[in-house]
Formats: structure tokens, C-alpha cells, sequence
């Protein structure tokens, strides 16, 4: 029938680096819908829910990012013994706040962490995985959203690519008829950050803070423009000064998740 | 046309008298953030706000959801089992402005002409609309784009007058509605205080530009703008919001989803925005307009010039909704005015012509 990759029953496994595993919770929340992913898959090896262990694998979920050298091993070898590797979260897909470590030098960061037991860590600057290994599907957000890891399993064992979703969140925000939360004089991520997520913490009351990164051409240069005295951005300019904001504030509000390039001029 | 004019009290029975049978739906104060307004379901009149400002979801969505499922599937050894998803109840919808009118009409063109979009198409069918007159704000330009008496394809329009409103009966199915509670003919004090309505609210309008569709079209031909274009690019994030809420926007992405049991699962259709990176993207990897001041100069060129073209009318009513929502500030009546200026002022200096 649909199960086209596949020969038999796929082996499946999950794995965790450098994270909070709160990614694989997520999936956790299936609940008995698990039931139903796993009339699809035999799941071999999965560290937080089961003790066993496999060798080869027809598909691995990576969480997690690459954060020391026994990293960067460990993943190439989970490469090596998979057919499909999908990379699961933000960590894993693009660095997600693993990566506010790299602002500093590893020896610095190291030795302010662990003091006199520096010497135990063998600490490299933090990439996610999807830097390390080629990735073969990508599911983004902190935590991942349970909606796309399923449009992703479905897509894995139908055989089709699965291209991330590129629009903004203001997109399903939008279609949602959610308040605007610059109409509440806040700052809000959701025209730079990919969509996906449903605008879930618009939902809540909250603003879009970027977790589940940029956009692909995401118009950053457009948010330092606000800063400019005489930015014709009014409504992100009247944030920007209500709030006192800097440039620095508002490079460090893109920089949780996904940083992006410093602004440079004449990229349009 | 017939004028009548109605009571609070009657228009309130009405309503009540419409919710017994059918669903309602109209303006209702947000509660999550108060001043605002969105079309809603309404179980008792005086949830209805007739005297709203705008919302930010167009009444368009009614007709054309956000996001609609258009059938179920499921597969097995015999084959596909498609089922078509559609309601079928009818529905009231309530407390229309002109220039939302203007732009179901606009959409019955585009959508509702063969080959017809029949869920559109459909889900007009189902509907009582019922219009009333409105308030315009520092963003509505309905003066300058030939809404602002806009009345097709209302069934019944409201406009308030001392002691209730002035209802016009355009067509039978309003006059059949109407028809279940008093109302009383129009005097011509009536008329004339409609009219002189009427005035006040074109003084209002400050956001305009005095040229006719056929100029701005003739405009936006001609071509060039970069520097306009490559302006506006840079403040832009393409986050499609001006889309979004537009009344008038058509365009829609459909794609499949398969349930965990990976044998049935729905195709559905959500809003789409040519301001999206990929919206121009095709099989093969070629982005027809990969750069945003493409994208930028489509929407106006798509609004004021190609559909001008294919259906003789302009595909903006001039409801604001775009410059209100817009993040960036970017605002279609500053920018059309901005066109003008440039190609009035500085024609012979532009460069040529664009794509
Ligand atoms: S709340 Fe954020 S995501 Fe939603 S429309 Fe506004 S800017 Fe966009
Ligand atoms: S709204 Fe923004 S921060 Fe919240 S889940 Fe979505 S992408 Fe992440
Ligand atoms: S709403 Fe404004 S920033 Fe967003 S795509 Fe439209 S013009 Fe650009
Ligand atoms: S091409 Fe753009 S402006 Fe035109 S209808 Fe589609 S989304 Fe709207
Ligand atoms: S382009 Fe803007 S002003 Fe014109 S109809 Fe659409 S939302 Fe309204």
C-alpha cells in the first residue's frame, strides 16, 4: 500500500545529544496515538523510554546538538548505521540555545562552568547535528511541534521529501484571527521566524520568540532598521523606543534560537 | 430600490428571529483584547457591535476559510475512497461595510465565473448578507477605489438614522427576511439624513489618491519604479500578513495530510501570500520572483494592473486592512501615491521598463 521504502517493518530509534529532551517528551505526548506509530515502525532503541539497544537502523531521531568532540563520533556512527536520519528540534536542526555558549571561547566557557574540573570536558563549539551529518528530514521547534513530527513520520514512511514549511509565523497567526502582539506594544519575532508551530504562543498571550529559527531569506536587516532615528518602521520603531531598546537587545531577542548574520547593508 | 426604515427594537428582533433558524454571524467586540472586532458566531443581538471600526479577518472568510479541508481520503486494496467535505446549512451574515461588499463582488468575479471555484461558489449560496454603513478610519481610502456607496451583493443594507436605520432591499431574499418583522416606509427626512451621512463620511477619508483606476493602472504599466520597489523591500519582511487580511486575495496553497494509520488522511487548502519566499517557486527550483522587491511591486502590479485587466475593476476596496496589519508601516495608499508622484514628476528620468 503506501509503505513504499521500506521492505519490511522499519527499525526505528531514537537518540539524544547536547538538550533538555524535551523534544522526545513532546513525541512522548502521542500517548496512545504512539500505539498507532508503532503498528508502523519497530522501535529498537529509544535511551528514555526502553533499555534495549540496536545496531543498524532504517530510521534515527536525532535530538539534541554536537556540543564535544565524542559528538561529532557518535553521530557520524549513527549515520553510518541508518538508512534515514531526521533531525529532531531546534537543538538538532539549527543550534537552538546550545549555541549562546559559542558568544564565548571554549576555554573560557569551560573553565567558568566546571572551575578546576575544566579538564574533563572536551568541549568544541556548538553545532547541530544537522552541521555534522547530512540530514535527511528536519522537524524544527523548541520544543518540536507534535503536529509536524507526525506530517514528518508520515512523510518518512510514504517516501516523500518533506520540505519545512518557509512562510512566517504571522502567516498561521494570521489565519488564526490571533491579536497582533505589536497591537499590544510588544516586540514579536513571528515576520522573521519559520511557521509550523500554529503561532502557539501568540495563542497564549505570549509573542513569537523565534524557536523554531529563520525564515530562509528572513529580513533581520529590517529589524535593526527601527533602531535608525529616522526609521520609517513605526510600529517596531514605537516598540523599539517605548521599550529602550539597543541593538544589542534586539541582536540578542534574534539570537536565542537561530542567530542571524550581523546586519549588512544592501541585501534586499 | 425600496427603503424602509426599521426600530433597535425591530432590527433586534431580526436578529432574534434569525438565530432561531439559522446561524448568525457579526461583529463582536473581542474579548481577548477589547476595542477590536472580528465576525462571529452571535447567540443573543446585543452581542452584536453594528457601530464597529473594521476587523482584521475579512468577512471573505466565510465563503473561503483560512484553512478548509476539501475531501477525506482513504486508501485500500480496492482503491481511493474520496468524500467531499461540505456544510451545507445556511447562514446570515451580518454587518457588512460597503468596502467589504465591494470585495465579495469582486471575488464572485474571480472566483465565481467559469471555471467557477464551486466551494466558493457554494458557500455563497448559503448566505444572507446583510451591509450597513460605517466609519472610516485614517487608513480607509474607499473614496479613491469606487466603494464607498458600494452595496452589491448585500441583500439588505443598514444605515443608521435617528430613532434606528434606513434599510435598502436589494434584492427578494432581503425583502423575504424583512418581511418577518415591521418596519416602515422611508420618509424623505430619511434619505436626506443618509445623505448628508454620507457626506460626512467622504470628508472623513483622509487617506485618497484622486486618480481613476484606469490612471493607476496606466501607471503601474508603465513600468520602472525600482527605487520605490527596492524602498519598500527593505523594510518588508515578507511576512504576508498584508495578504492575509486582504478581503480580496484569492491565492491558496492545498496540500495532503495522512493520519498516524497512514491509510486515510484529508487534502486541504489554506490562505496563501505572494510575499512568501516560495509563493512563486516551481518544480525544478525556479523562483519566478526570488527577490522581495519582486514580490513587493507583484502585489501592487496584481491588485491595481492585471486583475484591472482581466475583470475591468481594481482588486482593492480600499478597506486599509493591508497598512493596519503591516508591521513595516508599509501603506497602500501612501505607496500608490508615491507611484503617481514619481511617474508625474520624474517620468523622463525613470529607467525602463520592468518585468
Ligand atoms: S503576533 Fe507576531 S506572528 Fe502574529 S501577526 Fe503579529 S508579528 Fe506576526
Ligand atoms: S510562536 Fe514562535 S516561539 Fe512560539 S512555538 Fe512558534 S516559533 Fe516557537
Ligand atoms: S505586511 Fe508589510 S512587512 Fe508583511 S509582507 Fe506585507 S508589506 Fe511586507
Ligand atoms: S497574487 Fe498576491 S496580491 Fe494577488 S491575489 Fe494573490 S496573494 Fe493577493
Ligand atoms: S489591498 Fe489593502 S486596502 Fe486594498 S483591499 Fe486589500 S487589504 Fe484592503
Amino acid at each position: 500500500m503506501v509503505i513504499k521504502n521500506f521492505s519490511s517493518k522499519p527499525r526505528a530509534a531514537f537518540f539524544d545529544f547536547a538538550c533538555c529532551e524535551g523534544c522526545q517528551l513532546t513525541v512522548l505526548q502521542l500517548d496512545d496515538r504512539l500505539l498507532e506509530l508503532m503498528a508502523h515502525v519497530e522501535i529498537i532503541e529509544w535511551r528514555q523510554v526502553m533499555s534495549g539497544r540496536g545496531d543498524k537502523y532504517d530510521i534515527a531521531f536525532c535530538e539534541g546538538g554536537v556540543v564535544r568532540n565524542e559528538d561529532v563520533d557518535r553521530i557520524r556512527s549513527i549515520r553510518d548505521r541508518t538508512d534515514i536520519l531526521a533531525a529532531l528540534g531546534s537543538c538538532a536542526s539549527i543550534a537552538c540555545h546550545n549555541s549562546l555558549r559559542n558568544e564565548w571561547n571554549v576555554e573560557y566557557a569551560i573553565k567558568h562552568v566546571y572551575g578546576e574540573n575544566a579538564g574533563d570536558f572536551d568541549l568544541i563549539p556548538v553545532r547541530p547535528i544537522s552541521e555534522v551529518v547530512e540530514v535527511d528530514y528536519q522537524a524544527t521547534g523548541c520544543p518540536v511541534s507534535l503536529k509536524e513530527f507526525v506530517t514528518v513520520f508520515e512523510h518518512i514512511l510514504t517516501g516523500k521529501i518533506y520540505r519545512p514549511p518557509n512562510d512566517p509565523v504571522c502567516r498561521e497567526c494570521k489565519q488564526n484571527d490571533y491579536v497582533c502582539v505589536y497591537e499590544k506594544g510588544r516586540i514579536c519575532l513571528g515576520p522573521v521566524t519559520r511557521c509550523g508551530c500554529g503561532a502557539a504562543c501568540v495563542a497564549h498571550g505570549d509573542a513569537c520568540h523565534g524557536c523554531r529559527g529563520l525564515v530562509d531569506d528572513a529580513n533581520t536587516d529590517a529589524v535593526f532598521k527601527a533602531l535608525e532615528p529616522k526609521s520609517r518602521h513605526t510600529i517596531m520603531e514605537q516598540m523599539v523606543r517605548k521599550n529602550r531598546l539597543t541593538e544589542t537587545d534586539l541582536m540578542k531577542k534574534l539570537s536565542i534560537y537561530d542567530p542571524p548574520k550581523k546586519p549588512e547593508n544592501g541585501k534586499e | 430600490m425600496t427603503y424602509r426604515t426599521i426600530s433597535i427594537t425591530n432590527l433586534n428582533r431580526l436578529f432574534e428571529y434569525i438565530i432561531e433558524s439559522k446561524d448568525l454571524f457579526a461583529p463582536k467586540e473581542r474579548e481577548d483584547q477589547p476595542g477590536f472586532y472580528r465576525f462571529d458566531r452571535i447567540l443573543k443581538p446585543d452581542e452584536i457591535t453594528l457601530s464597529y471600526g473594521t476587523t482584521t479577518i475579512p468577512p471573505k472568510a466565510f465563503f473561503f476559510p483560512p484553512e478548509e479541508t476539501l475531501f477525506t481520503f482513504s486508501l485500500s486494496d480496492e482503491g481511493a475512497k474520496l468524500n467531499p467535505e461540505l456544510e451545507e446549512a445556511p447562514f446570515v451574515l451580518a454587518g457588512v461595510h460597503p468596502c467589504d461588499l465591494a470585495a465579495i463582488e469582486a471575488l464572485d468575479l474571480a472566483l465565481g465565473q467559469p471555471p467557477a471555484d464551486h466551494r466558493w461558489l457554494f458557500n455563497r449560496r448559503r448566505a444572507v448578507i446583510i451591509g450597513v454603513d460605517c466609519t472610516p478610519d485614517e487608513y480607509c481610502f474607499c473614496g479613491s477605489v469606487n466603494t464607498l456607496n458600494s452595496r452589491n451583493p448585500a441583500d439588505l443594507f443598514l444605515t443608521p438614522v435617528s430613532g434606528g436605520y434606513l434599510v435598502e432591499i436589494p434584492t427578494a431574499r432581503g425583502l423575504e427576511l424583512l418581511s418577518s418583522v415591521e418596519t416602515f416606509e422611508a420618509g424623505p427626512e430619511h434619505l436626506e439624513e443618509a445623505e448628508t451621512r454620507r457626506k460626512e463620511k467622504t470628508a472623513q477619508l483622509t487617506a485618497a489618491f484622486n486618480r481613476t483606476s484606469a490612471d493607476i493602472a496606466g501607471v503601474l504599466e508603465s513600468g520602472g519604479f525600482g527605487d520605490i520597489w527596492k524602498e519598500l523591500a527593505s523594510r518588508c519582511y515578507s511576512c504576508g500578513s498584508c495578504n492575509l487580511v486582504c478581503p480580496t486575495c484569492f491565492c491558496f496553497h492545498t496540500d495532503d495530510r495522512f493520519e498516524l494509520n497512514l491509510t486515510s488522511g484529508h487534502r486541504f487548502r489554506s490562505w496563501d501570500s505572494c510575499q512568501f519566499l516560495e509563493f512563486a517557486l516551481v518544480t525544478g527550483g525556479h523562483n519566478f520572483r526570488g527577490l522581495r522587491r519582486n514580490r513587493v511591486r507583484h502585489r501592487w502590479r496584481c491588485k491595481f494592473l492585471h486583475l484591472y485587466k482581466e475583470f475591468g475593476r481594481v482588486f482593492c476596496t480600499g478597506c486599509g486592512r493591508c497598512s493596519r496589519a503591516c508591521t513595516a508601516d508599509i501603506n497602500m495608499a501612501d505607496v500608490i501615491n508615491r507611484l503617481v508622484h514619481e511617474s508625474e514628476n520624474h517620468s523622463e528620468t525613470r529607467p525602463g521598463k520592468e518585468g
